[in-house]
C-alpha cells in the first residue's frame, strides 16, 4: 500500500487531541453546585485512573475517526492489488496526433516532439491500442490501428518509432481543429468495431499549438463520451519569429514596388531585423533595417532593387525561427485567352459585329483575351481549335467547316452563333444532329425588346439584382424569328417582348452551342452599346470555361489551377529542381514547399509563388483556456503529459492507480459511521442520570 | 414533598401526627398552664376547676397562659445555601414545610406564630398573631422563594432580641452554613431575655457524607465561588471540619440551655414535629419549674 500525498498521514498526530481532551475534558466542562464551600479547599486537577476507562471506547472510536481521516486523506493505493486488474483492464484506445505544420520547423521543437511520442509509445500499456497521425493541413495516418493489432505486441513500438523517425514537419498550414475533429472520427470508428462503447479513448495531441493554428468546426462539436484530448504542448525557449509575406494585393509584384507584411511573434524578445533581396542562395542586396514590435504587424515596401539584379525571394533576418523568413514574389504575366471569330467582315468596320467585339476585350492583369478573326477565306487549323475554348459566329459557316464545329462542341466547348441571317440560323442549326430549325426576317414596325430572361442561367445570373436586370433600353431593331424543333431540344433563354426566342441554348456532346436571334452591332441592335455588353461576353468566355482565374501566389498546400490545352504535356519545376509531368489543364496539388514554381518551358513558362500561410507564423503559444473554451474534453491539469516534468510518468501512474481505486471513499465512508457510533455513545453517555455518582446521590 | 402547596402540605403532616396520637394531652388547652386564681363574678364558668372545687370546695379558675400566650416566632434561613439539595427537594422546601408544619399546629391549638425570613438581611417579618388569615398570610411568606446570597445569623437574632419583648419561643430553622463567631453571644441574648429557642439544624445527606463521584467544579452558591475538588480527596478533610462546625453549634447551644435539633432533609418531618413537642414538653416542666417568679 502506498500513499499518494503521503504528508497527510501527518494528520494522524492529531490522535493526541481526543486523549489529552479525554484527560482534561471533565475537569473543564462539568460543573457541581454545592451548598457552601465553606469546608473544602481546591484540590489539583488530578487525572484519575477512573475517568480513562470509563470512556475508554469512546476515546477510540475518536482516535479511529481521525486516523481514518488522515489515511483518507493521504489517498492510498494499492500496487499489487491493482497490477493484476491493469493488465486485464479494458484497452484503451490511444490516437497520437502530431503536428507537422510549418512552425514546428522552428528550433527545438521537433526534437522535443520526438521525445514526446517516443515517451507516450513507451507508456502505453500492452493492451493499449495505438495509432499515429500526423497533420498539418490534413490528416495523414503514420501508423494506424490495423497495423498496431497487426504487429506483434513485443514489436509495436519498435515499429511506430520506426515509420515516426521518417516524418519531418512540413511547410503546409496546420489545422488543429480539423485534425482533431478527423482523428476523433478515426478514433470512434475504429471503436465501433471493437467492443462495447466503455472503452476509453484519448487523443495525445502533441503540438507547438502556436495561435495560427485554424480551430475551425471545434466549436460546436459534440465530442463522444469516454473521449479524452491530452495535450502535450511542445515549447521553444527562443521565441522571436519574425515573418514575411507578400501583401496579396498583387499590382505591384513585379519587380520593385513589393509590398511586404513583417509581423512580429507575440512573444517575441527582439524587434530590429533586416530586410534584403536575396539573389541565387546567399547573395543579399538591397539590405533595409526595419523596427517591427511584438505582436504587431507592417506593411512596407521592399528595398528597391539595383536595375541590373534580378532576385524574386525576399529574406528577413534576426529571428530565432528560420522557417518563415523568406518570400517568395512571382510577378504575374497575364494568360492568353485565344478566340474564335468566324466572319467576314473588316476589324475596323464600326458597322461589323468584329469591331465591337475585339474593343469589348481590353488586357487585363490576369489575361488577355485574343480575338482572332478567322474569315471563310482563312483556313481553320487544328491548333486554333484545340487553344481556343470559345467560338463566336456571326454569319453563314462554309460547309467544310461544320464538321470542325461540331467536333469542337463534342469536346465540350462552346459556340455563340449571333445570327444575322436567317440562313446563318440554319446554318447553326446544323451543328445540333438531328435538328431542324426555320428562320425567317421578324417582321412587324418598331423594335423589340426581350422580354423574358432566365435570370438563373449563368450567362444572365450576374444580371439577376434589380438595379442590372433592367434590358429594356436595349431595342433590338431586326432579329430573326426561330421556328424551334417541336421536339424541344432547344432551351430558351431569353425572349423578346412578341414572343420570339431571342437566346437559345443546345446541348452538342459536351458542348453548349447558344444562338442569338440578332447581332449586336448598331444596325441590328443597341447591346453593342449597352452596358450590359461587356458583362454579357465574360459571362460568356466563363462559362465557356475560357476565363481561368489566375493568381501568382498560393500558400503551401493550395491547389495550383493551371490553364493549358488538353492532351498537351508539360510539366511543373518544382523549386527543390524536381519536374512533375502535367497534362493539359489540371489542378497542381503538390505545391508542398514554400518557393517559386516554374509551368511549362521557355518563353511560355509560367512562374507562381507558393509562400508560407501567414497563420503559421503567429508562433505565440495558444491559451488553453481557448481550446476548453471550445468543449475540447482536455484531460484533467493533473494529467498533462509535458516534458519539462521529467518525473512525472511514476507520479501519473500512481495518480491513474489511486484515481482508479478511490480506496480515499471507504475511508471517509468508515470515518462517518465510526463518528454515528461514536455520537450515539457519546449521547448515551451524558444522557442525564447515567454517572452513577449522581445516581447514588 | 409532593404536595406543591405548603399549607396543605403542613395540614397533611399535623394530621397525620394527629391521628398518630392517641392520646392528646394538650386537647383543648394552652400548651401552658400558669396558675389558679379565685373566682370573682364575670369570670367564665367555663375555666372553673371542678376538682379543685371538689377538693377544697372553693371556686378557682384555671389560669392559662391566656389563649395567646404563646408567642412563636420562626425563623427561617431563607438564603442560598438553603436552595441545595440532593434528595429531590432543597434544604429550604424541608425548612419551609417544618416552619410552616409548626406554624399550623400551634395555630391549631390557638397560638400565636410569628415568622421572620432572612438571608444576610430580614427578608419578612410577621408578628406573632392569632388571627384569621394570619396563617395564611404566613403561609404566602415561606412560600417566597429563596433569594439572598449569604447567610447572616447574627442580625435577625439581635432584631427578635430587640422587637419581641415578650416571653416567646423563638424556633430558629437553618442549615447554619455561616461563620458562628457571634452565634454564641446572640442566642444567650435570646434565652437571656427569657426566650425559649429551640434550633433546628437542618443538614442534607449530601453535606454530611459528601459522598460525590467524580472530581469535578464544585459550585458555591452562595458566594458563587467555583472551586475543583475532588471528592474522593477531600472528603475526610470535609467530613472532619463538618463535624466540628456542628459539634461547636452544639456546645454553643449547650452552654446557652438551646434544644438543638439536627434534623437531617430525607428526615420525615412527623418525627421532627414529634420530637419538637416532646422537647416543649419537657421544656415547659423545666421552665416552668424554673422560673416561676419572674413570670408577671
Amino acid at each position: 500500500m502506498s500513499f499518494l500525498t503521503p504528508l497527510f498521514l501527518l494528520g494522524g498526530l492529531a490522535i493526541a487531541l481526543p486523549v489529552i481532551f479525554h484527560l482534561i475534558r471533565r475537569t473543564s466542562k462539568e460543573k457541581t453546585v454545592f451548598s457552601s464551600l465553606m469546608f473544602l479547599q481546591s484540590t489539583p486537577p488530578r487525572l484519575t485512573r477512573r475517568s480513562r476507562l470509563e470512556n475508554i471506547l469512546l476515546l477510540l472510536l475518536r482516535c479511529l475517526v481521525l486516523v481514518l481521516l488522515a489515511l483518507g486523506f493521504a489517498r492510498p493505493f494499492f500496487h499489487h492489488v491493482t497490477s493484476g486488474p491493469e493488465a486485464n483492464a479494458p484497452p484503451r484506445q490511444v490516437l497520437i496526433l502530431v503536428d507537422t505544420s510549418a512552425s514546428m520547423r522552428r528550433p527545438e521543437i521537433w526534437e522535443q516532439t520526438r521525445r514526446e511520442v517516443d515517451r507516450t509509445l513507451q507508456a502505453s500499456s500492452p493492451t493499449d491500442r495505438l495509432a499515429l497521425f500526423t497533420f498539418d493541413r490534413q490528416l495523414h495516418p503514420i501508423l494506424s490501428f490495423d497495423e498496431w493489432d497487426r504487429t506483434s505486441a513485443s514489436e509495436r513500438t519498435a515499429l511506430a518509432l520506426s515509420k515516426f523517425v521518417a516524418v519531418k514537419p512540413g511547410w503546409a498550414a496546420g489545422s488543429l481543429g480539423t485534425a482533431l475533429l478527423k482523428a476523433a472520427e478515426v478514433l470512434m470508428d475504429k471503436g465501433s468495431v471493437r467492443d462495447a462503447a466503455e472503452i476509453a479513448r484519448e487523443i495525445v495531441l502533441i503540438s507547438d499549438l502556436q495561435e495560427g493554428s485554424a480551430l475551425d468546426g471545434l466549436q460546436g462539436f459534440e465530442w463522444p463520451p469516454h473521449m479524452k484530448v491530452s495535450i502535450a504542448q511542445v515549447k521553444s525557449k527562443k521565441n522571436t519569429n519574425a515573418a514575411l509575406q507578400p501583401v496579396a494585393d498583387a499590382s505591384e509584384l513585379a519587380g520593385d514596388g513589393v509590398k511586404v507584411r513583417v509581423t512580429n511573434s507575440r512573444d517575441a524578445s527582439r524587434e530590429q531585423f533586416e530586410l534584403s533581396w536575396l539573389a541565387g542562395d546567399k547573395t543579399r542586396l538591397a539590405t533595409m533595417k526595419i523596427y517591427v514590435p511584438p505582436g504587431q504587424s507592417r506593411v512596407l515596401r521592399a528595398p528597391v532593387l539595383p536595375p541590373t539584379a534580378v532576385a524574386d525571394t525576399l529574406l528577413i533576418t534576426g529571428d530565432d525561427a528560420e522557417f518563415d523568413n523568406r518570400a517568395y514574389v512571382a510577378a504575374l504575366k497575364p494568360a492568353e485567352v485565344p478566340l474564335l471569330y468566324l466572319g467576314n467582315e473588316s476589324e475596323n468596320d464600326p458597322a461589323a459585329p468584329l469591331y465591337y467585339l475585339k474593343r469589348a476585350f481590353q488586357q487585363t492583369r490576369q489575361e488577355a483575351v485574343r480575338v482572332l478573326p478567322r474569315s471563310a477565306a482563312d483556313a481553320l487549323s487544328e491548333k486554333d481549335l484545340a487553344s481556343a475554348r470559345l467560338i463566336i459566329a456571326t454569319d453563314v459557316a462554309a460547309e467544310n467547316r461544320i464538321p470542325a464545329l461540331q467536333r469542337f462542341l463534342q469536346e465540350g466547348k462552346t459556340v455563340f452563333w449571333a445570327v444575322t441571317s436567317p440562313a446563318a440560323a440554319e446554318s447553326a442549326a446544323r451543328l445540333v444532329p438531328a435538328n431542324a430549325l426555320k428562320a425567317s426576317e421578324a417582321r412587324g414596325g418598331g423594335y423589340a425588346m426581350l422580354g423574358q430572361i432566365d435570370f438563373a442561367h449563368p450567362l444572365f445570373a450576374s444580371f439577376a439584382d434589380p438595379r442590372f436586370s433592367d434590358f429594356t433600353k436595349i431595342h433590338f431593331w431586326k432579329h430573326r424569328a426561330l421556328q424551334l424543333d417541336a421536339a424541344g431540344k432547344g432551351r430558351v433563354i431569353a425572349q423578346f417582348d412578341n414572343g420570339d426566342a431571342a437566346l437559345v441554348q443546345y446541348s452538342v456532346g459536351q458542348g453548349t452551342l447558344l444562338l442569338l436571334a440578332a447581332g449586336w452591332h448598331p444596325i441590328e441592335s443597341q447591346l453593342a452599346l449597352s452596358s450590359k455588353f461587356v458583362p454579357f461576353l465574360y459571362a460568356l468566355l466563363e462559362m465557356s470555361g475560357g476565363l481561368s482565374r489566375h493568381i501568382s501566389q498560393y500558400y503551401v498546400g493550395d491547389k495550383v489551377e493551371i490553364a493549358g490545352a488538353p492532351g498537351t504535356a508539360a510539366k511543373v519545376v518544382k523549386p527543390d529542381g524536381t519536374e512533375i509531368p502535367i497534362s493539359g489543364a489540371m489542378r497542381f496539388t503538390q505545391a508542398d514547399e514554400p518557393g517559386i514554381y516554374r509551368v511549362g518551358l521557355g518563353q511560355t513558362a509560367a512562374r507562381f509563388a507558393v509562400n508560407i500561410n501567414p497563420a503559421e507564423s503567429r508562433t505565440a503559444a495558444m491559451d488553453l483556456e481557448t481550446l476548453q473554451r471550445l468543449g475540447l474534453p482536455l484531460q484533467e491539469a493533473g494529467k498533462h503529459v509535458s516534458i519539462n516534468r521529467a518525473a512525472r510518468p511514476q507520479h501519473l501512474q500512481e495518480l491513474e492507480l489511486e484515481n482508479r481505486q478511490k480506496v480515499w471513499r471507504w475511508l471517509i465512508v468508515a470515518a462517518l459511521m465510526v463518528l454515528m457510533v461514536e455520537t450515539w455513545m457519546a449521547a448515551r453517555l451524558t444522557r442525564p442520570g447515567s454517572f452513577p455518582a449522581e445516581a447514588s446521590v | 414533598m409532593s404536595i406543591r402547596n405548603l399549607e396543605l402540605r403542613a395540614r397533611v403532616v399535623v394530621e397525620g401526627f394527629w391521628n398518630g396520637l392517641h392520646r392528646s394531652p394538650y386537647h383543648g388547652f394552652s400548651v401552658e398552664f400558669t396558675e389558679y386564681r379565685p373566682y370573682t363574678s364575670g369570670d367564665d364558668p367555663r375555666f372553673l376547676d371542678w376538682r379543685l372545687f371538689a377538693r377544697s370546695d372553693r371556686y378557682y379558675i384555671k389560669k392559662f397562659e391566656d389563649e395567646t400566650n404563646l408567642r412563636c416566632h420562626l425563623l427561617v434561613d431563607n438564603s442560598r445555601s438553603m436552595t441545595f439539595g440532593s434528595v429531590g427537594y432543597s434544604k429550604a422546601d424541608y425548612a419551609n414545610t417544618l416552619a410552616a408544619t409548626l406554624a399550623y399546629f400551634l395555630n391549631l391549638q390557638g397560638d400565636a406564630v410569628g415568622l421572620m425570613t432572612f438571608d444576610e438581611k430580614i427578608r419578612e417579618y410577621l408578628p406573632a398573631r392569632h388571627r384569621p388569615g394570619h396563617l395564611r398570610q404566613l403561609m404566602l411568606a415561606l412560600d417566597k422563594p429563596a433569594g439572598g446570597a449569604a447567610t447572616d445569623l447574627a442580625s435577625p437574632l439581635q432584631r427578635i432580641v430587640e422587637m419581641v419583648r415578650r416571653r416567646a419561643l423563638v424556633v430558629l430553622i437553618s442549615d447554619l452554613l455561616a461563620p458562628i463567631d457571634a452565634l454564641d453571644r446572640h442566642l444567650s441574648g435570646l434565652v437571656a431575655s427569657g426566650h425559649e429557642v429551640i434550633l433546628f439544624h437542618v443538614v442534607d445527606p449530601a453535606e454530611s457524607s459528601f459522598n460525590f463521584g467524580n472530581a469535578s467544579l464544585f459550585h458555591d452558591v452562595e458566594t458563587g465561588r467555583d472551586l475543583y475538588i475532588d471528592p474522593a480527596l477531600a472528603r475526610k478533610q470535609y467530613v472532619s471540619r463538618f463535624q466540628s462546625h456542628h459539634q461547636s453549634v452544639r456546645s454553643i447551644c449547650d452552654q446557652s440551655g438551646i434544644q438543638l435539633r439536627t434534623v437531617s432533609s430525607d428526615h420525615p418531618l412527623e418525627l421532627a414535629l414529634f420530637e419538637f413537642l416532646s422537647s416543649r414538653l419537657k421544656a415547659g416542666k423545666k421552665i416552668r419549674r424554673a422560673v416561676p417568679s419572674s413570670r408577671r
